[in-house]
């Protein structure tokens, strides 16, 4: 018979058990980012190859077809893609791979919020790759570079935040309302569209800046344009940062106590 | 090492299950319906260290419900539950793998959701693949695997982490007679080293064999206790 080399570490497993979440994070983020691309041939490209096309598409639509008078409106298009897809990915991607981990969860007991924090760190990885392919971008329309641009770490802190704020309300109530998926798929569409990604801000009469504005991912976006391309304005000063931050602050710390009020009965109504 | 107070479960069955925003809104003013199910009525159960205990019982008689409230995954809906060790999450057929990642894959996965870190994975991946038995299927899709596969990857994986308690969900149905006799031979060495487990099965002579004390579900109660000669014949003249 094989030997069992539980007998001598023994003790010592049962010490370290259970605190090893962070890694149990980074395994099931892997496992998640493996399995999505997992029967396509471009496999792990597509998470680059997507929002390109989607920027070709619009691109070819309102600046072939219909033209802004914008300057550099294809770093501006590319990176409001970006921004918005980020957001999209993280909260409709929870919803479905906190029902794809039905299974485990039925059987586990493990924190729950793992799943959602898993699934943000994957689409934080294409985020980040995608942010790569737009400072390609930026250095081929070679505009000036501002040191303003550094500015876009604090863009992306705030944007994770108020995703997976976001993600962990949805989460929450996912189980037992199951038409929240549909909605917030209505709702990205939505937003996708009030939110200036493809339209120059300036179309849109004045009146209705204040509302606009109101919704922080139109901050985001605004904000980092003009910090990264230019030409400087005010969504990248104090007052933007803390409009932002207190949102993404109410609906993360709103997010994690549904969720941990929600979650316990997550095993009888997934 | 697990003690149970006076657990009740009561699980609420829809006459109409409303879970679509459209079918609130349209019976809006009509009272939700539902029965109330006792799942587990006034459990009361003290499993001492390195005891083994078997349950028995009809389906439907609240045997995997216990076993998930040990386990803490379901709460119970009233009573009190304490667990002085850590439990590894109790194995059944297809314990909670990813059915489209590979065995590799699965056995992270798994071993992390036990607690283990990357360090304790490794060093053990190769005696889980190998007690399983799955030296060819390492990068096959878990899927693609048949049922006995299945849980004996989980048994091996079970096995190999150092929880005192282990909780086993009919496992043996499966397995053919080289894994049972693995299995058989890990229970004794369980038993050795003090390892507490509560196990499931309708083996009626596993649960002879193995156990220490038996106990008998009816309709989510105790209705016997003790010797587990005595259970299984108070289960088979019920």
């Amino acid at each position: 018979m094989l030997t069992q080399p539980y007998l001598e570490d023994y003790k010592h497993d049962i010490s370290s058990g259970r605190k090893n979440y962070i890694y149990l994070t980074l395994v099931m983020a892997i496992t998640d980012f493996k399995m999505k691309y997992d029967n396509s041939a471009l496999g792990y490209l597509w998470s680059l190859v997507k929002p390109l096309l989607m920027f070709g598409t619009l691109y070819l639509v309102f600046s072939v077809f219909m033209r802004w008078n914008v300057e550099n409106y294809k770093l501006h298009l590319l990176l409001g893609i970006i921004l918005w897809n980020f957001l999209a990915e993280v909260t409709l991607n929870s919803m479905v791979l906190l029902e794809g981990k039905a299974s485990i969860i039925k059987k586990i007991n493990f924190p729950r919020w793992i799943v959602v924090i898993a699934s943000s760190l994957t689409s934080l990885l294409t985020l980040f790759l995608n942010i790569v392919i737009f400072f390609l971008f930026f250095i081929f329309s070679a505009p000036p570079f501002h040191t303003s641009a550094l500015l876009l770490g604090l863009y992306l802190i705030e944007l994770y935040f108020l995703s997976v704020g976001i993600a962990l309300l949805l989460c929450a109530l996912y189980p037992k309302f199951r038409d929240i998926h549909h909605l917030w798929e209505v709702f990205v569409q939505l937003g996708f569209w009030v939110t200036p990604i493809i339209y120059p801000i300036s179309i849109v009469p004045q009146k209705y800046h204040t509302f606009i504005f109101l919704n922080p991912m139109a901050r985001v976006i605004q904000g980092s344009r003009q910090a990264i391309i230019g030409p400087p304005g005010d969504f990248t000063g104090f007052t933007s940062h803390v409009l932002i931050i207190s949102v993404a602050a109410v609906l993360f710390l709103a997010g994690l106590t549904l969720f941990n009020k929600l979650s316990p009965s997550f095993a009888e109504d997934l | 090492m697990i003690t149970i107070e006076q657990v009740n479960k009561v699980f609420r069955l829809p006459h109409d299950k409303k879970t679509t925003l459209k079918q609130r809104f349209v019976n809006v003013f009509q009272k939700n319906t539902y029965e109330r199910f006792y799942a587990l009525r006034d459990i009361n159960l003290n499993v001492k260290q390195g005891e083994f205990v078997g349950i028995i019982g009809k389906n439907g008689s609240g045997k995997s419900t216990l076993l998930k409230i040990m386990a803490s995954v379901l709460k119970p809906t009233s009573g009190s539950v304490s667990i002085k060790a850590n439990v590894a999450p109790f194995l059944e057929l297809g314990v909670g793998f990813q059915a489209d990642s590979t065995v590799k894959d699965n056995i992270f996965l798994y071993g992390a959701l036990l607690g283990m870190s990357r360090k304790q994975i490794t060093a053990k991946y190769d005696w889980i693949i190998n007690f399983s038995g799955l030296e060819k299927f390492v990068d096959a899709k878990l899927k693609n695997l048949s049922s006995g596969m299945q849980v004996r990857l989980g048994f091996s994986i079970t096995v190999i982490v150092n929880s005192p308690i282990l909780l086993v969900d009919e496992v043996f149905a499966v397995g053919d007679i080289d894994f049972q006799q693995k299995c058989y031979d890990s229970f004794m060495n369980f038993k050795k080293n003090g390892r507490t487990i509560v196990f499931v099965s309708h083996d009626l002579n596993t649960i002879e064999n193995f156990c220490d004390r038996a106990i008998l579900l009816k309709e989510g109660s105790v209705s016997a206790e003790g010797h587990p000669k005595d259970v299984v014949t108070a289960y088979t003249n019920s």
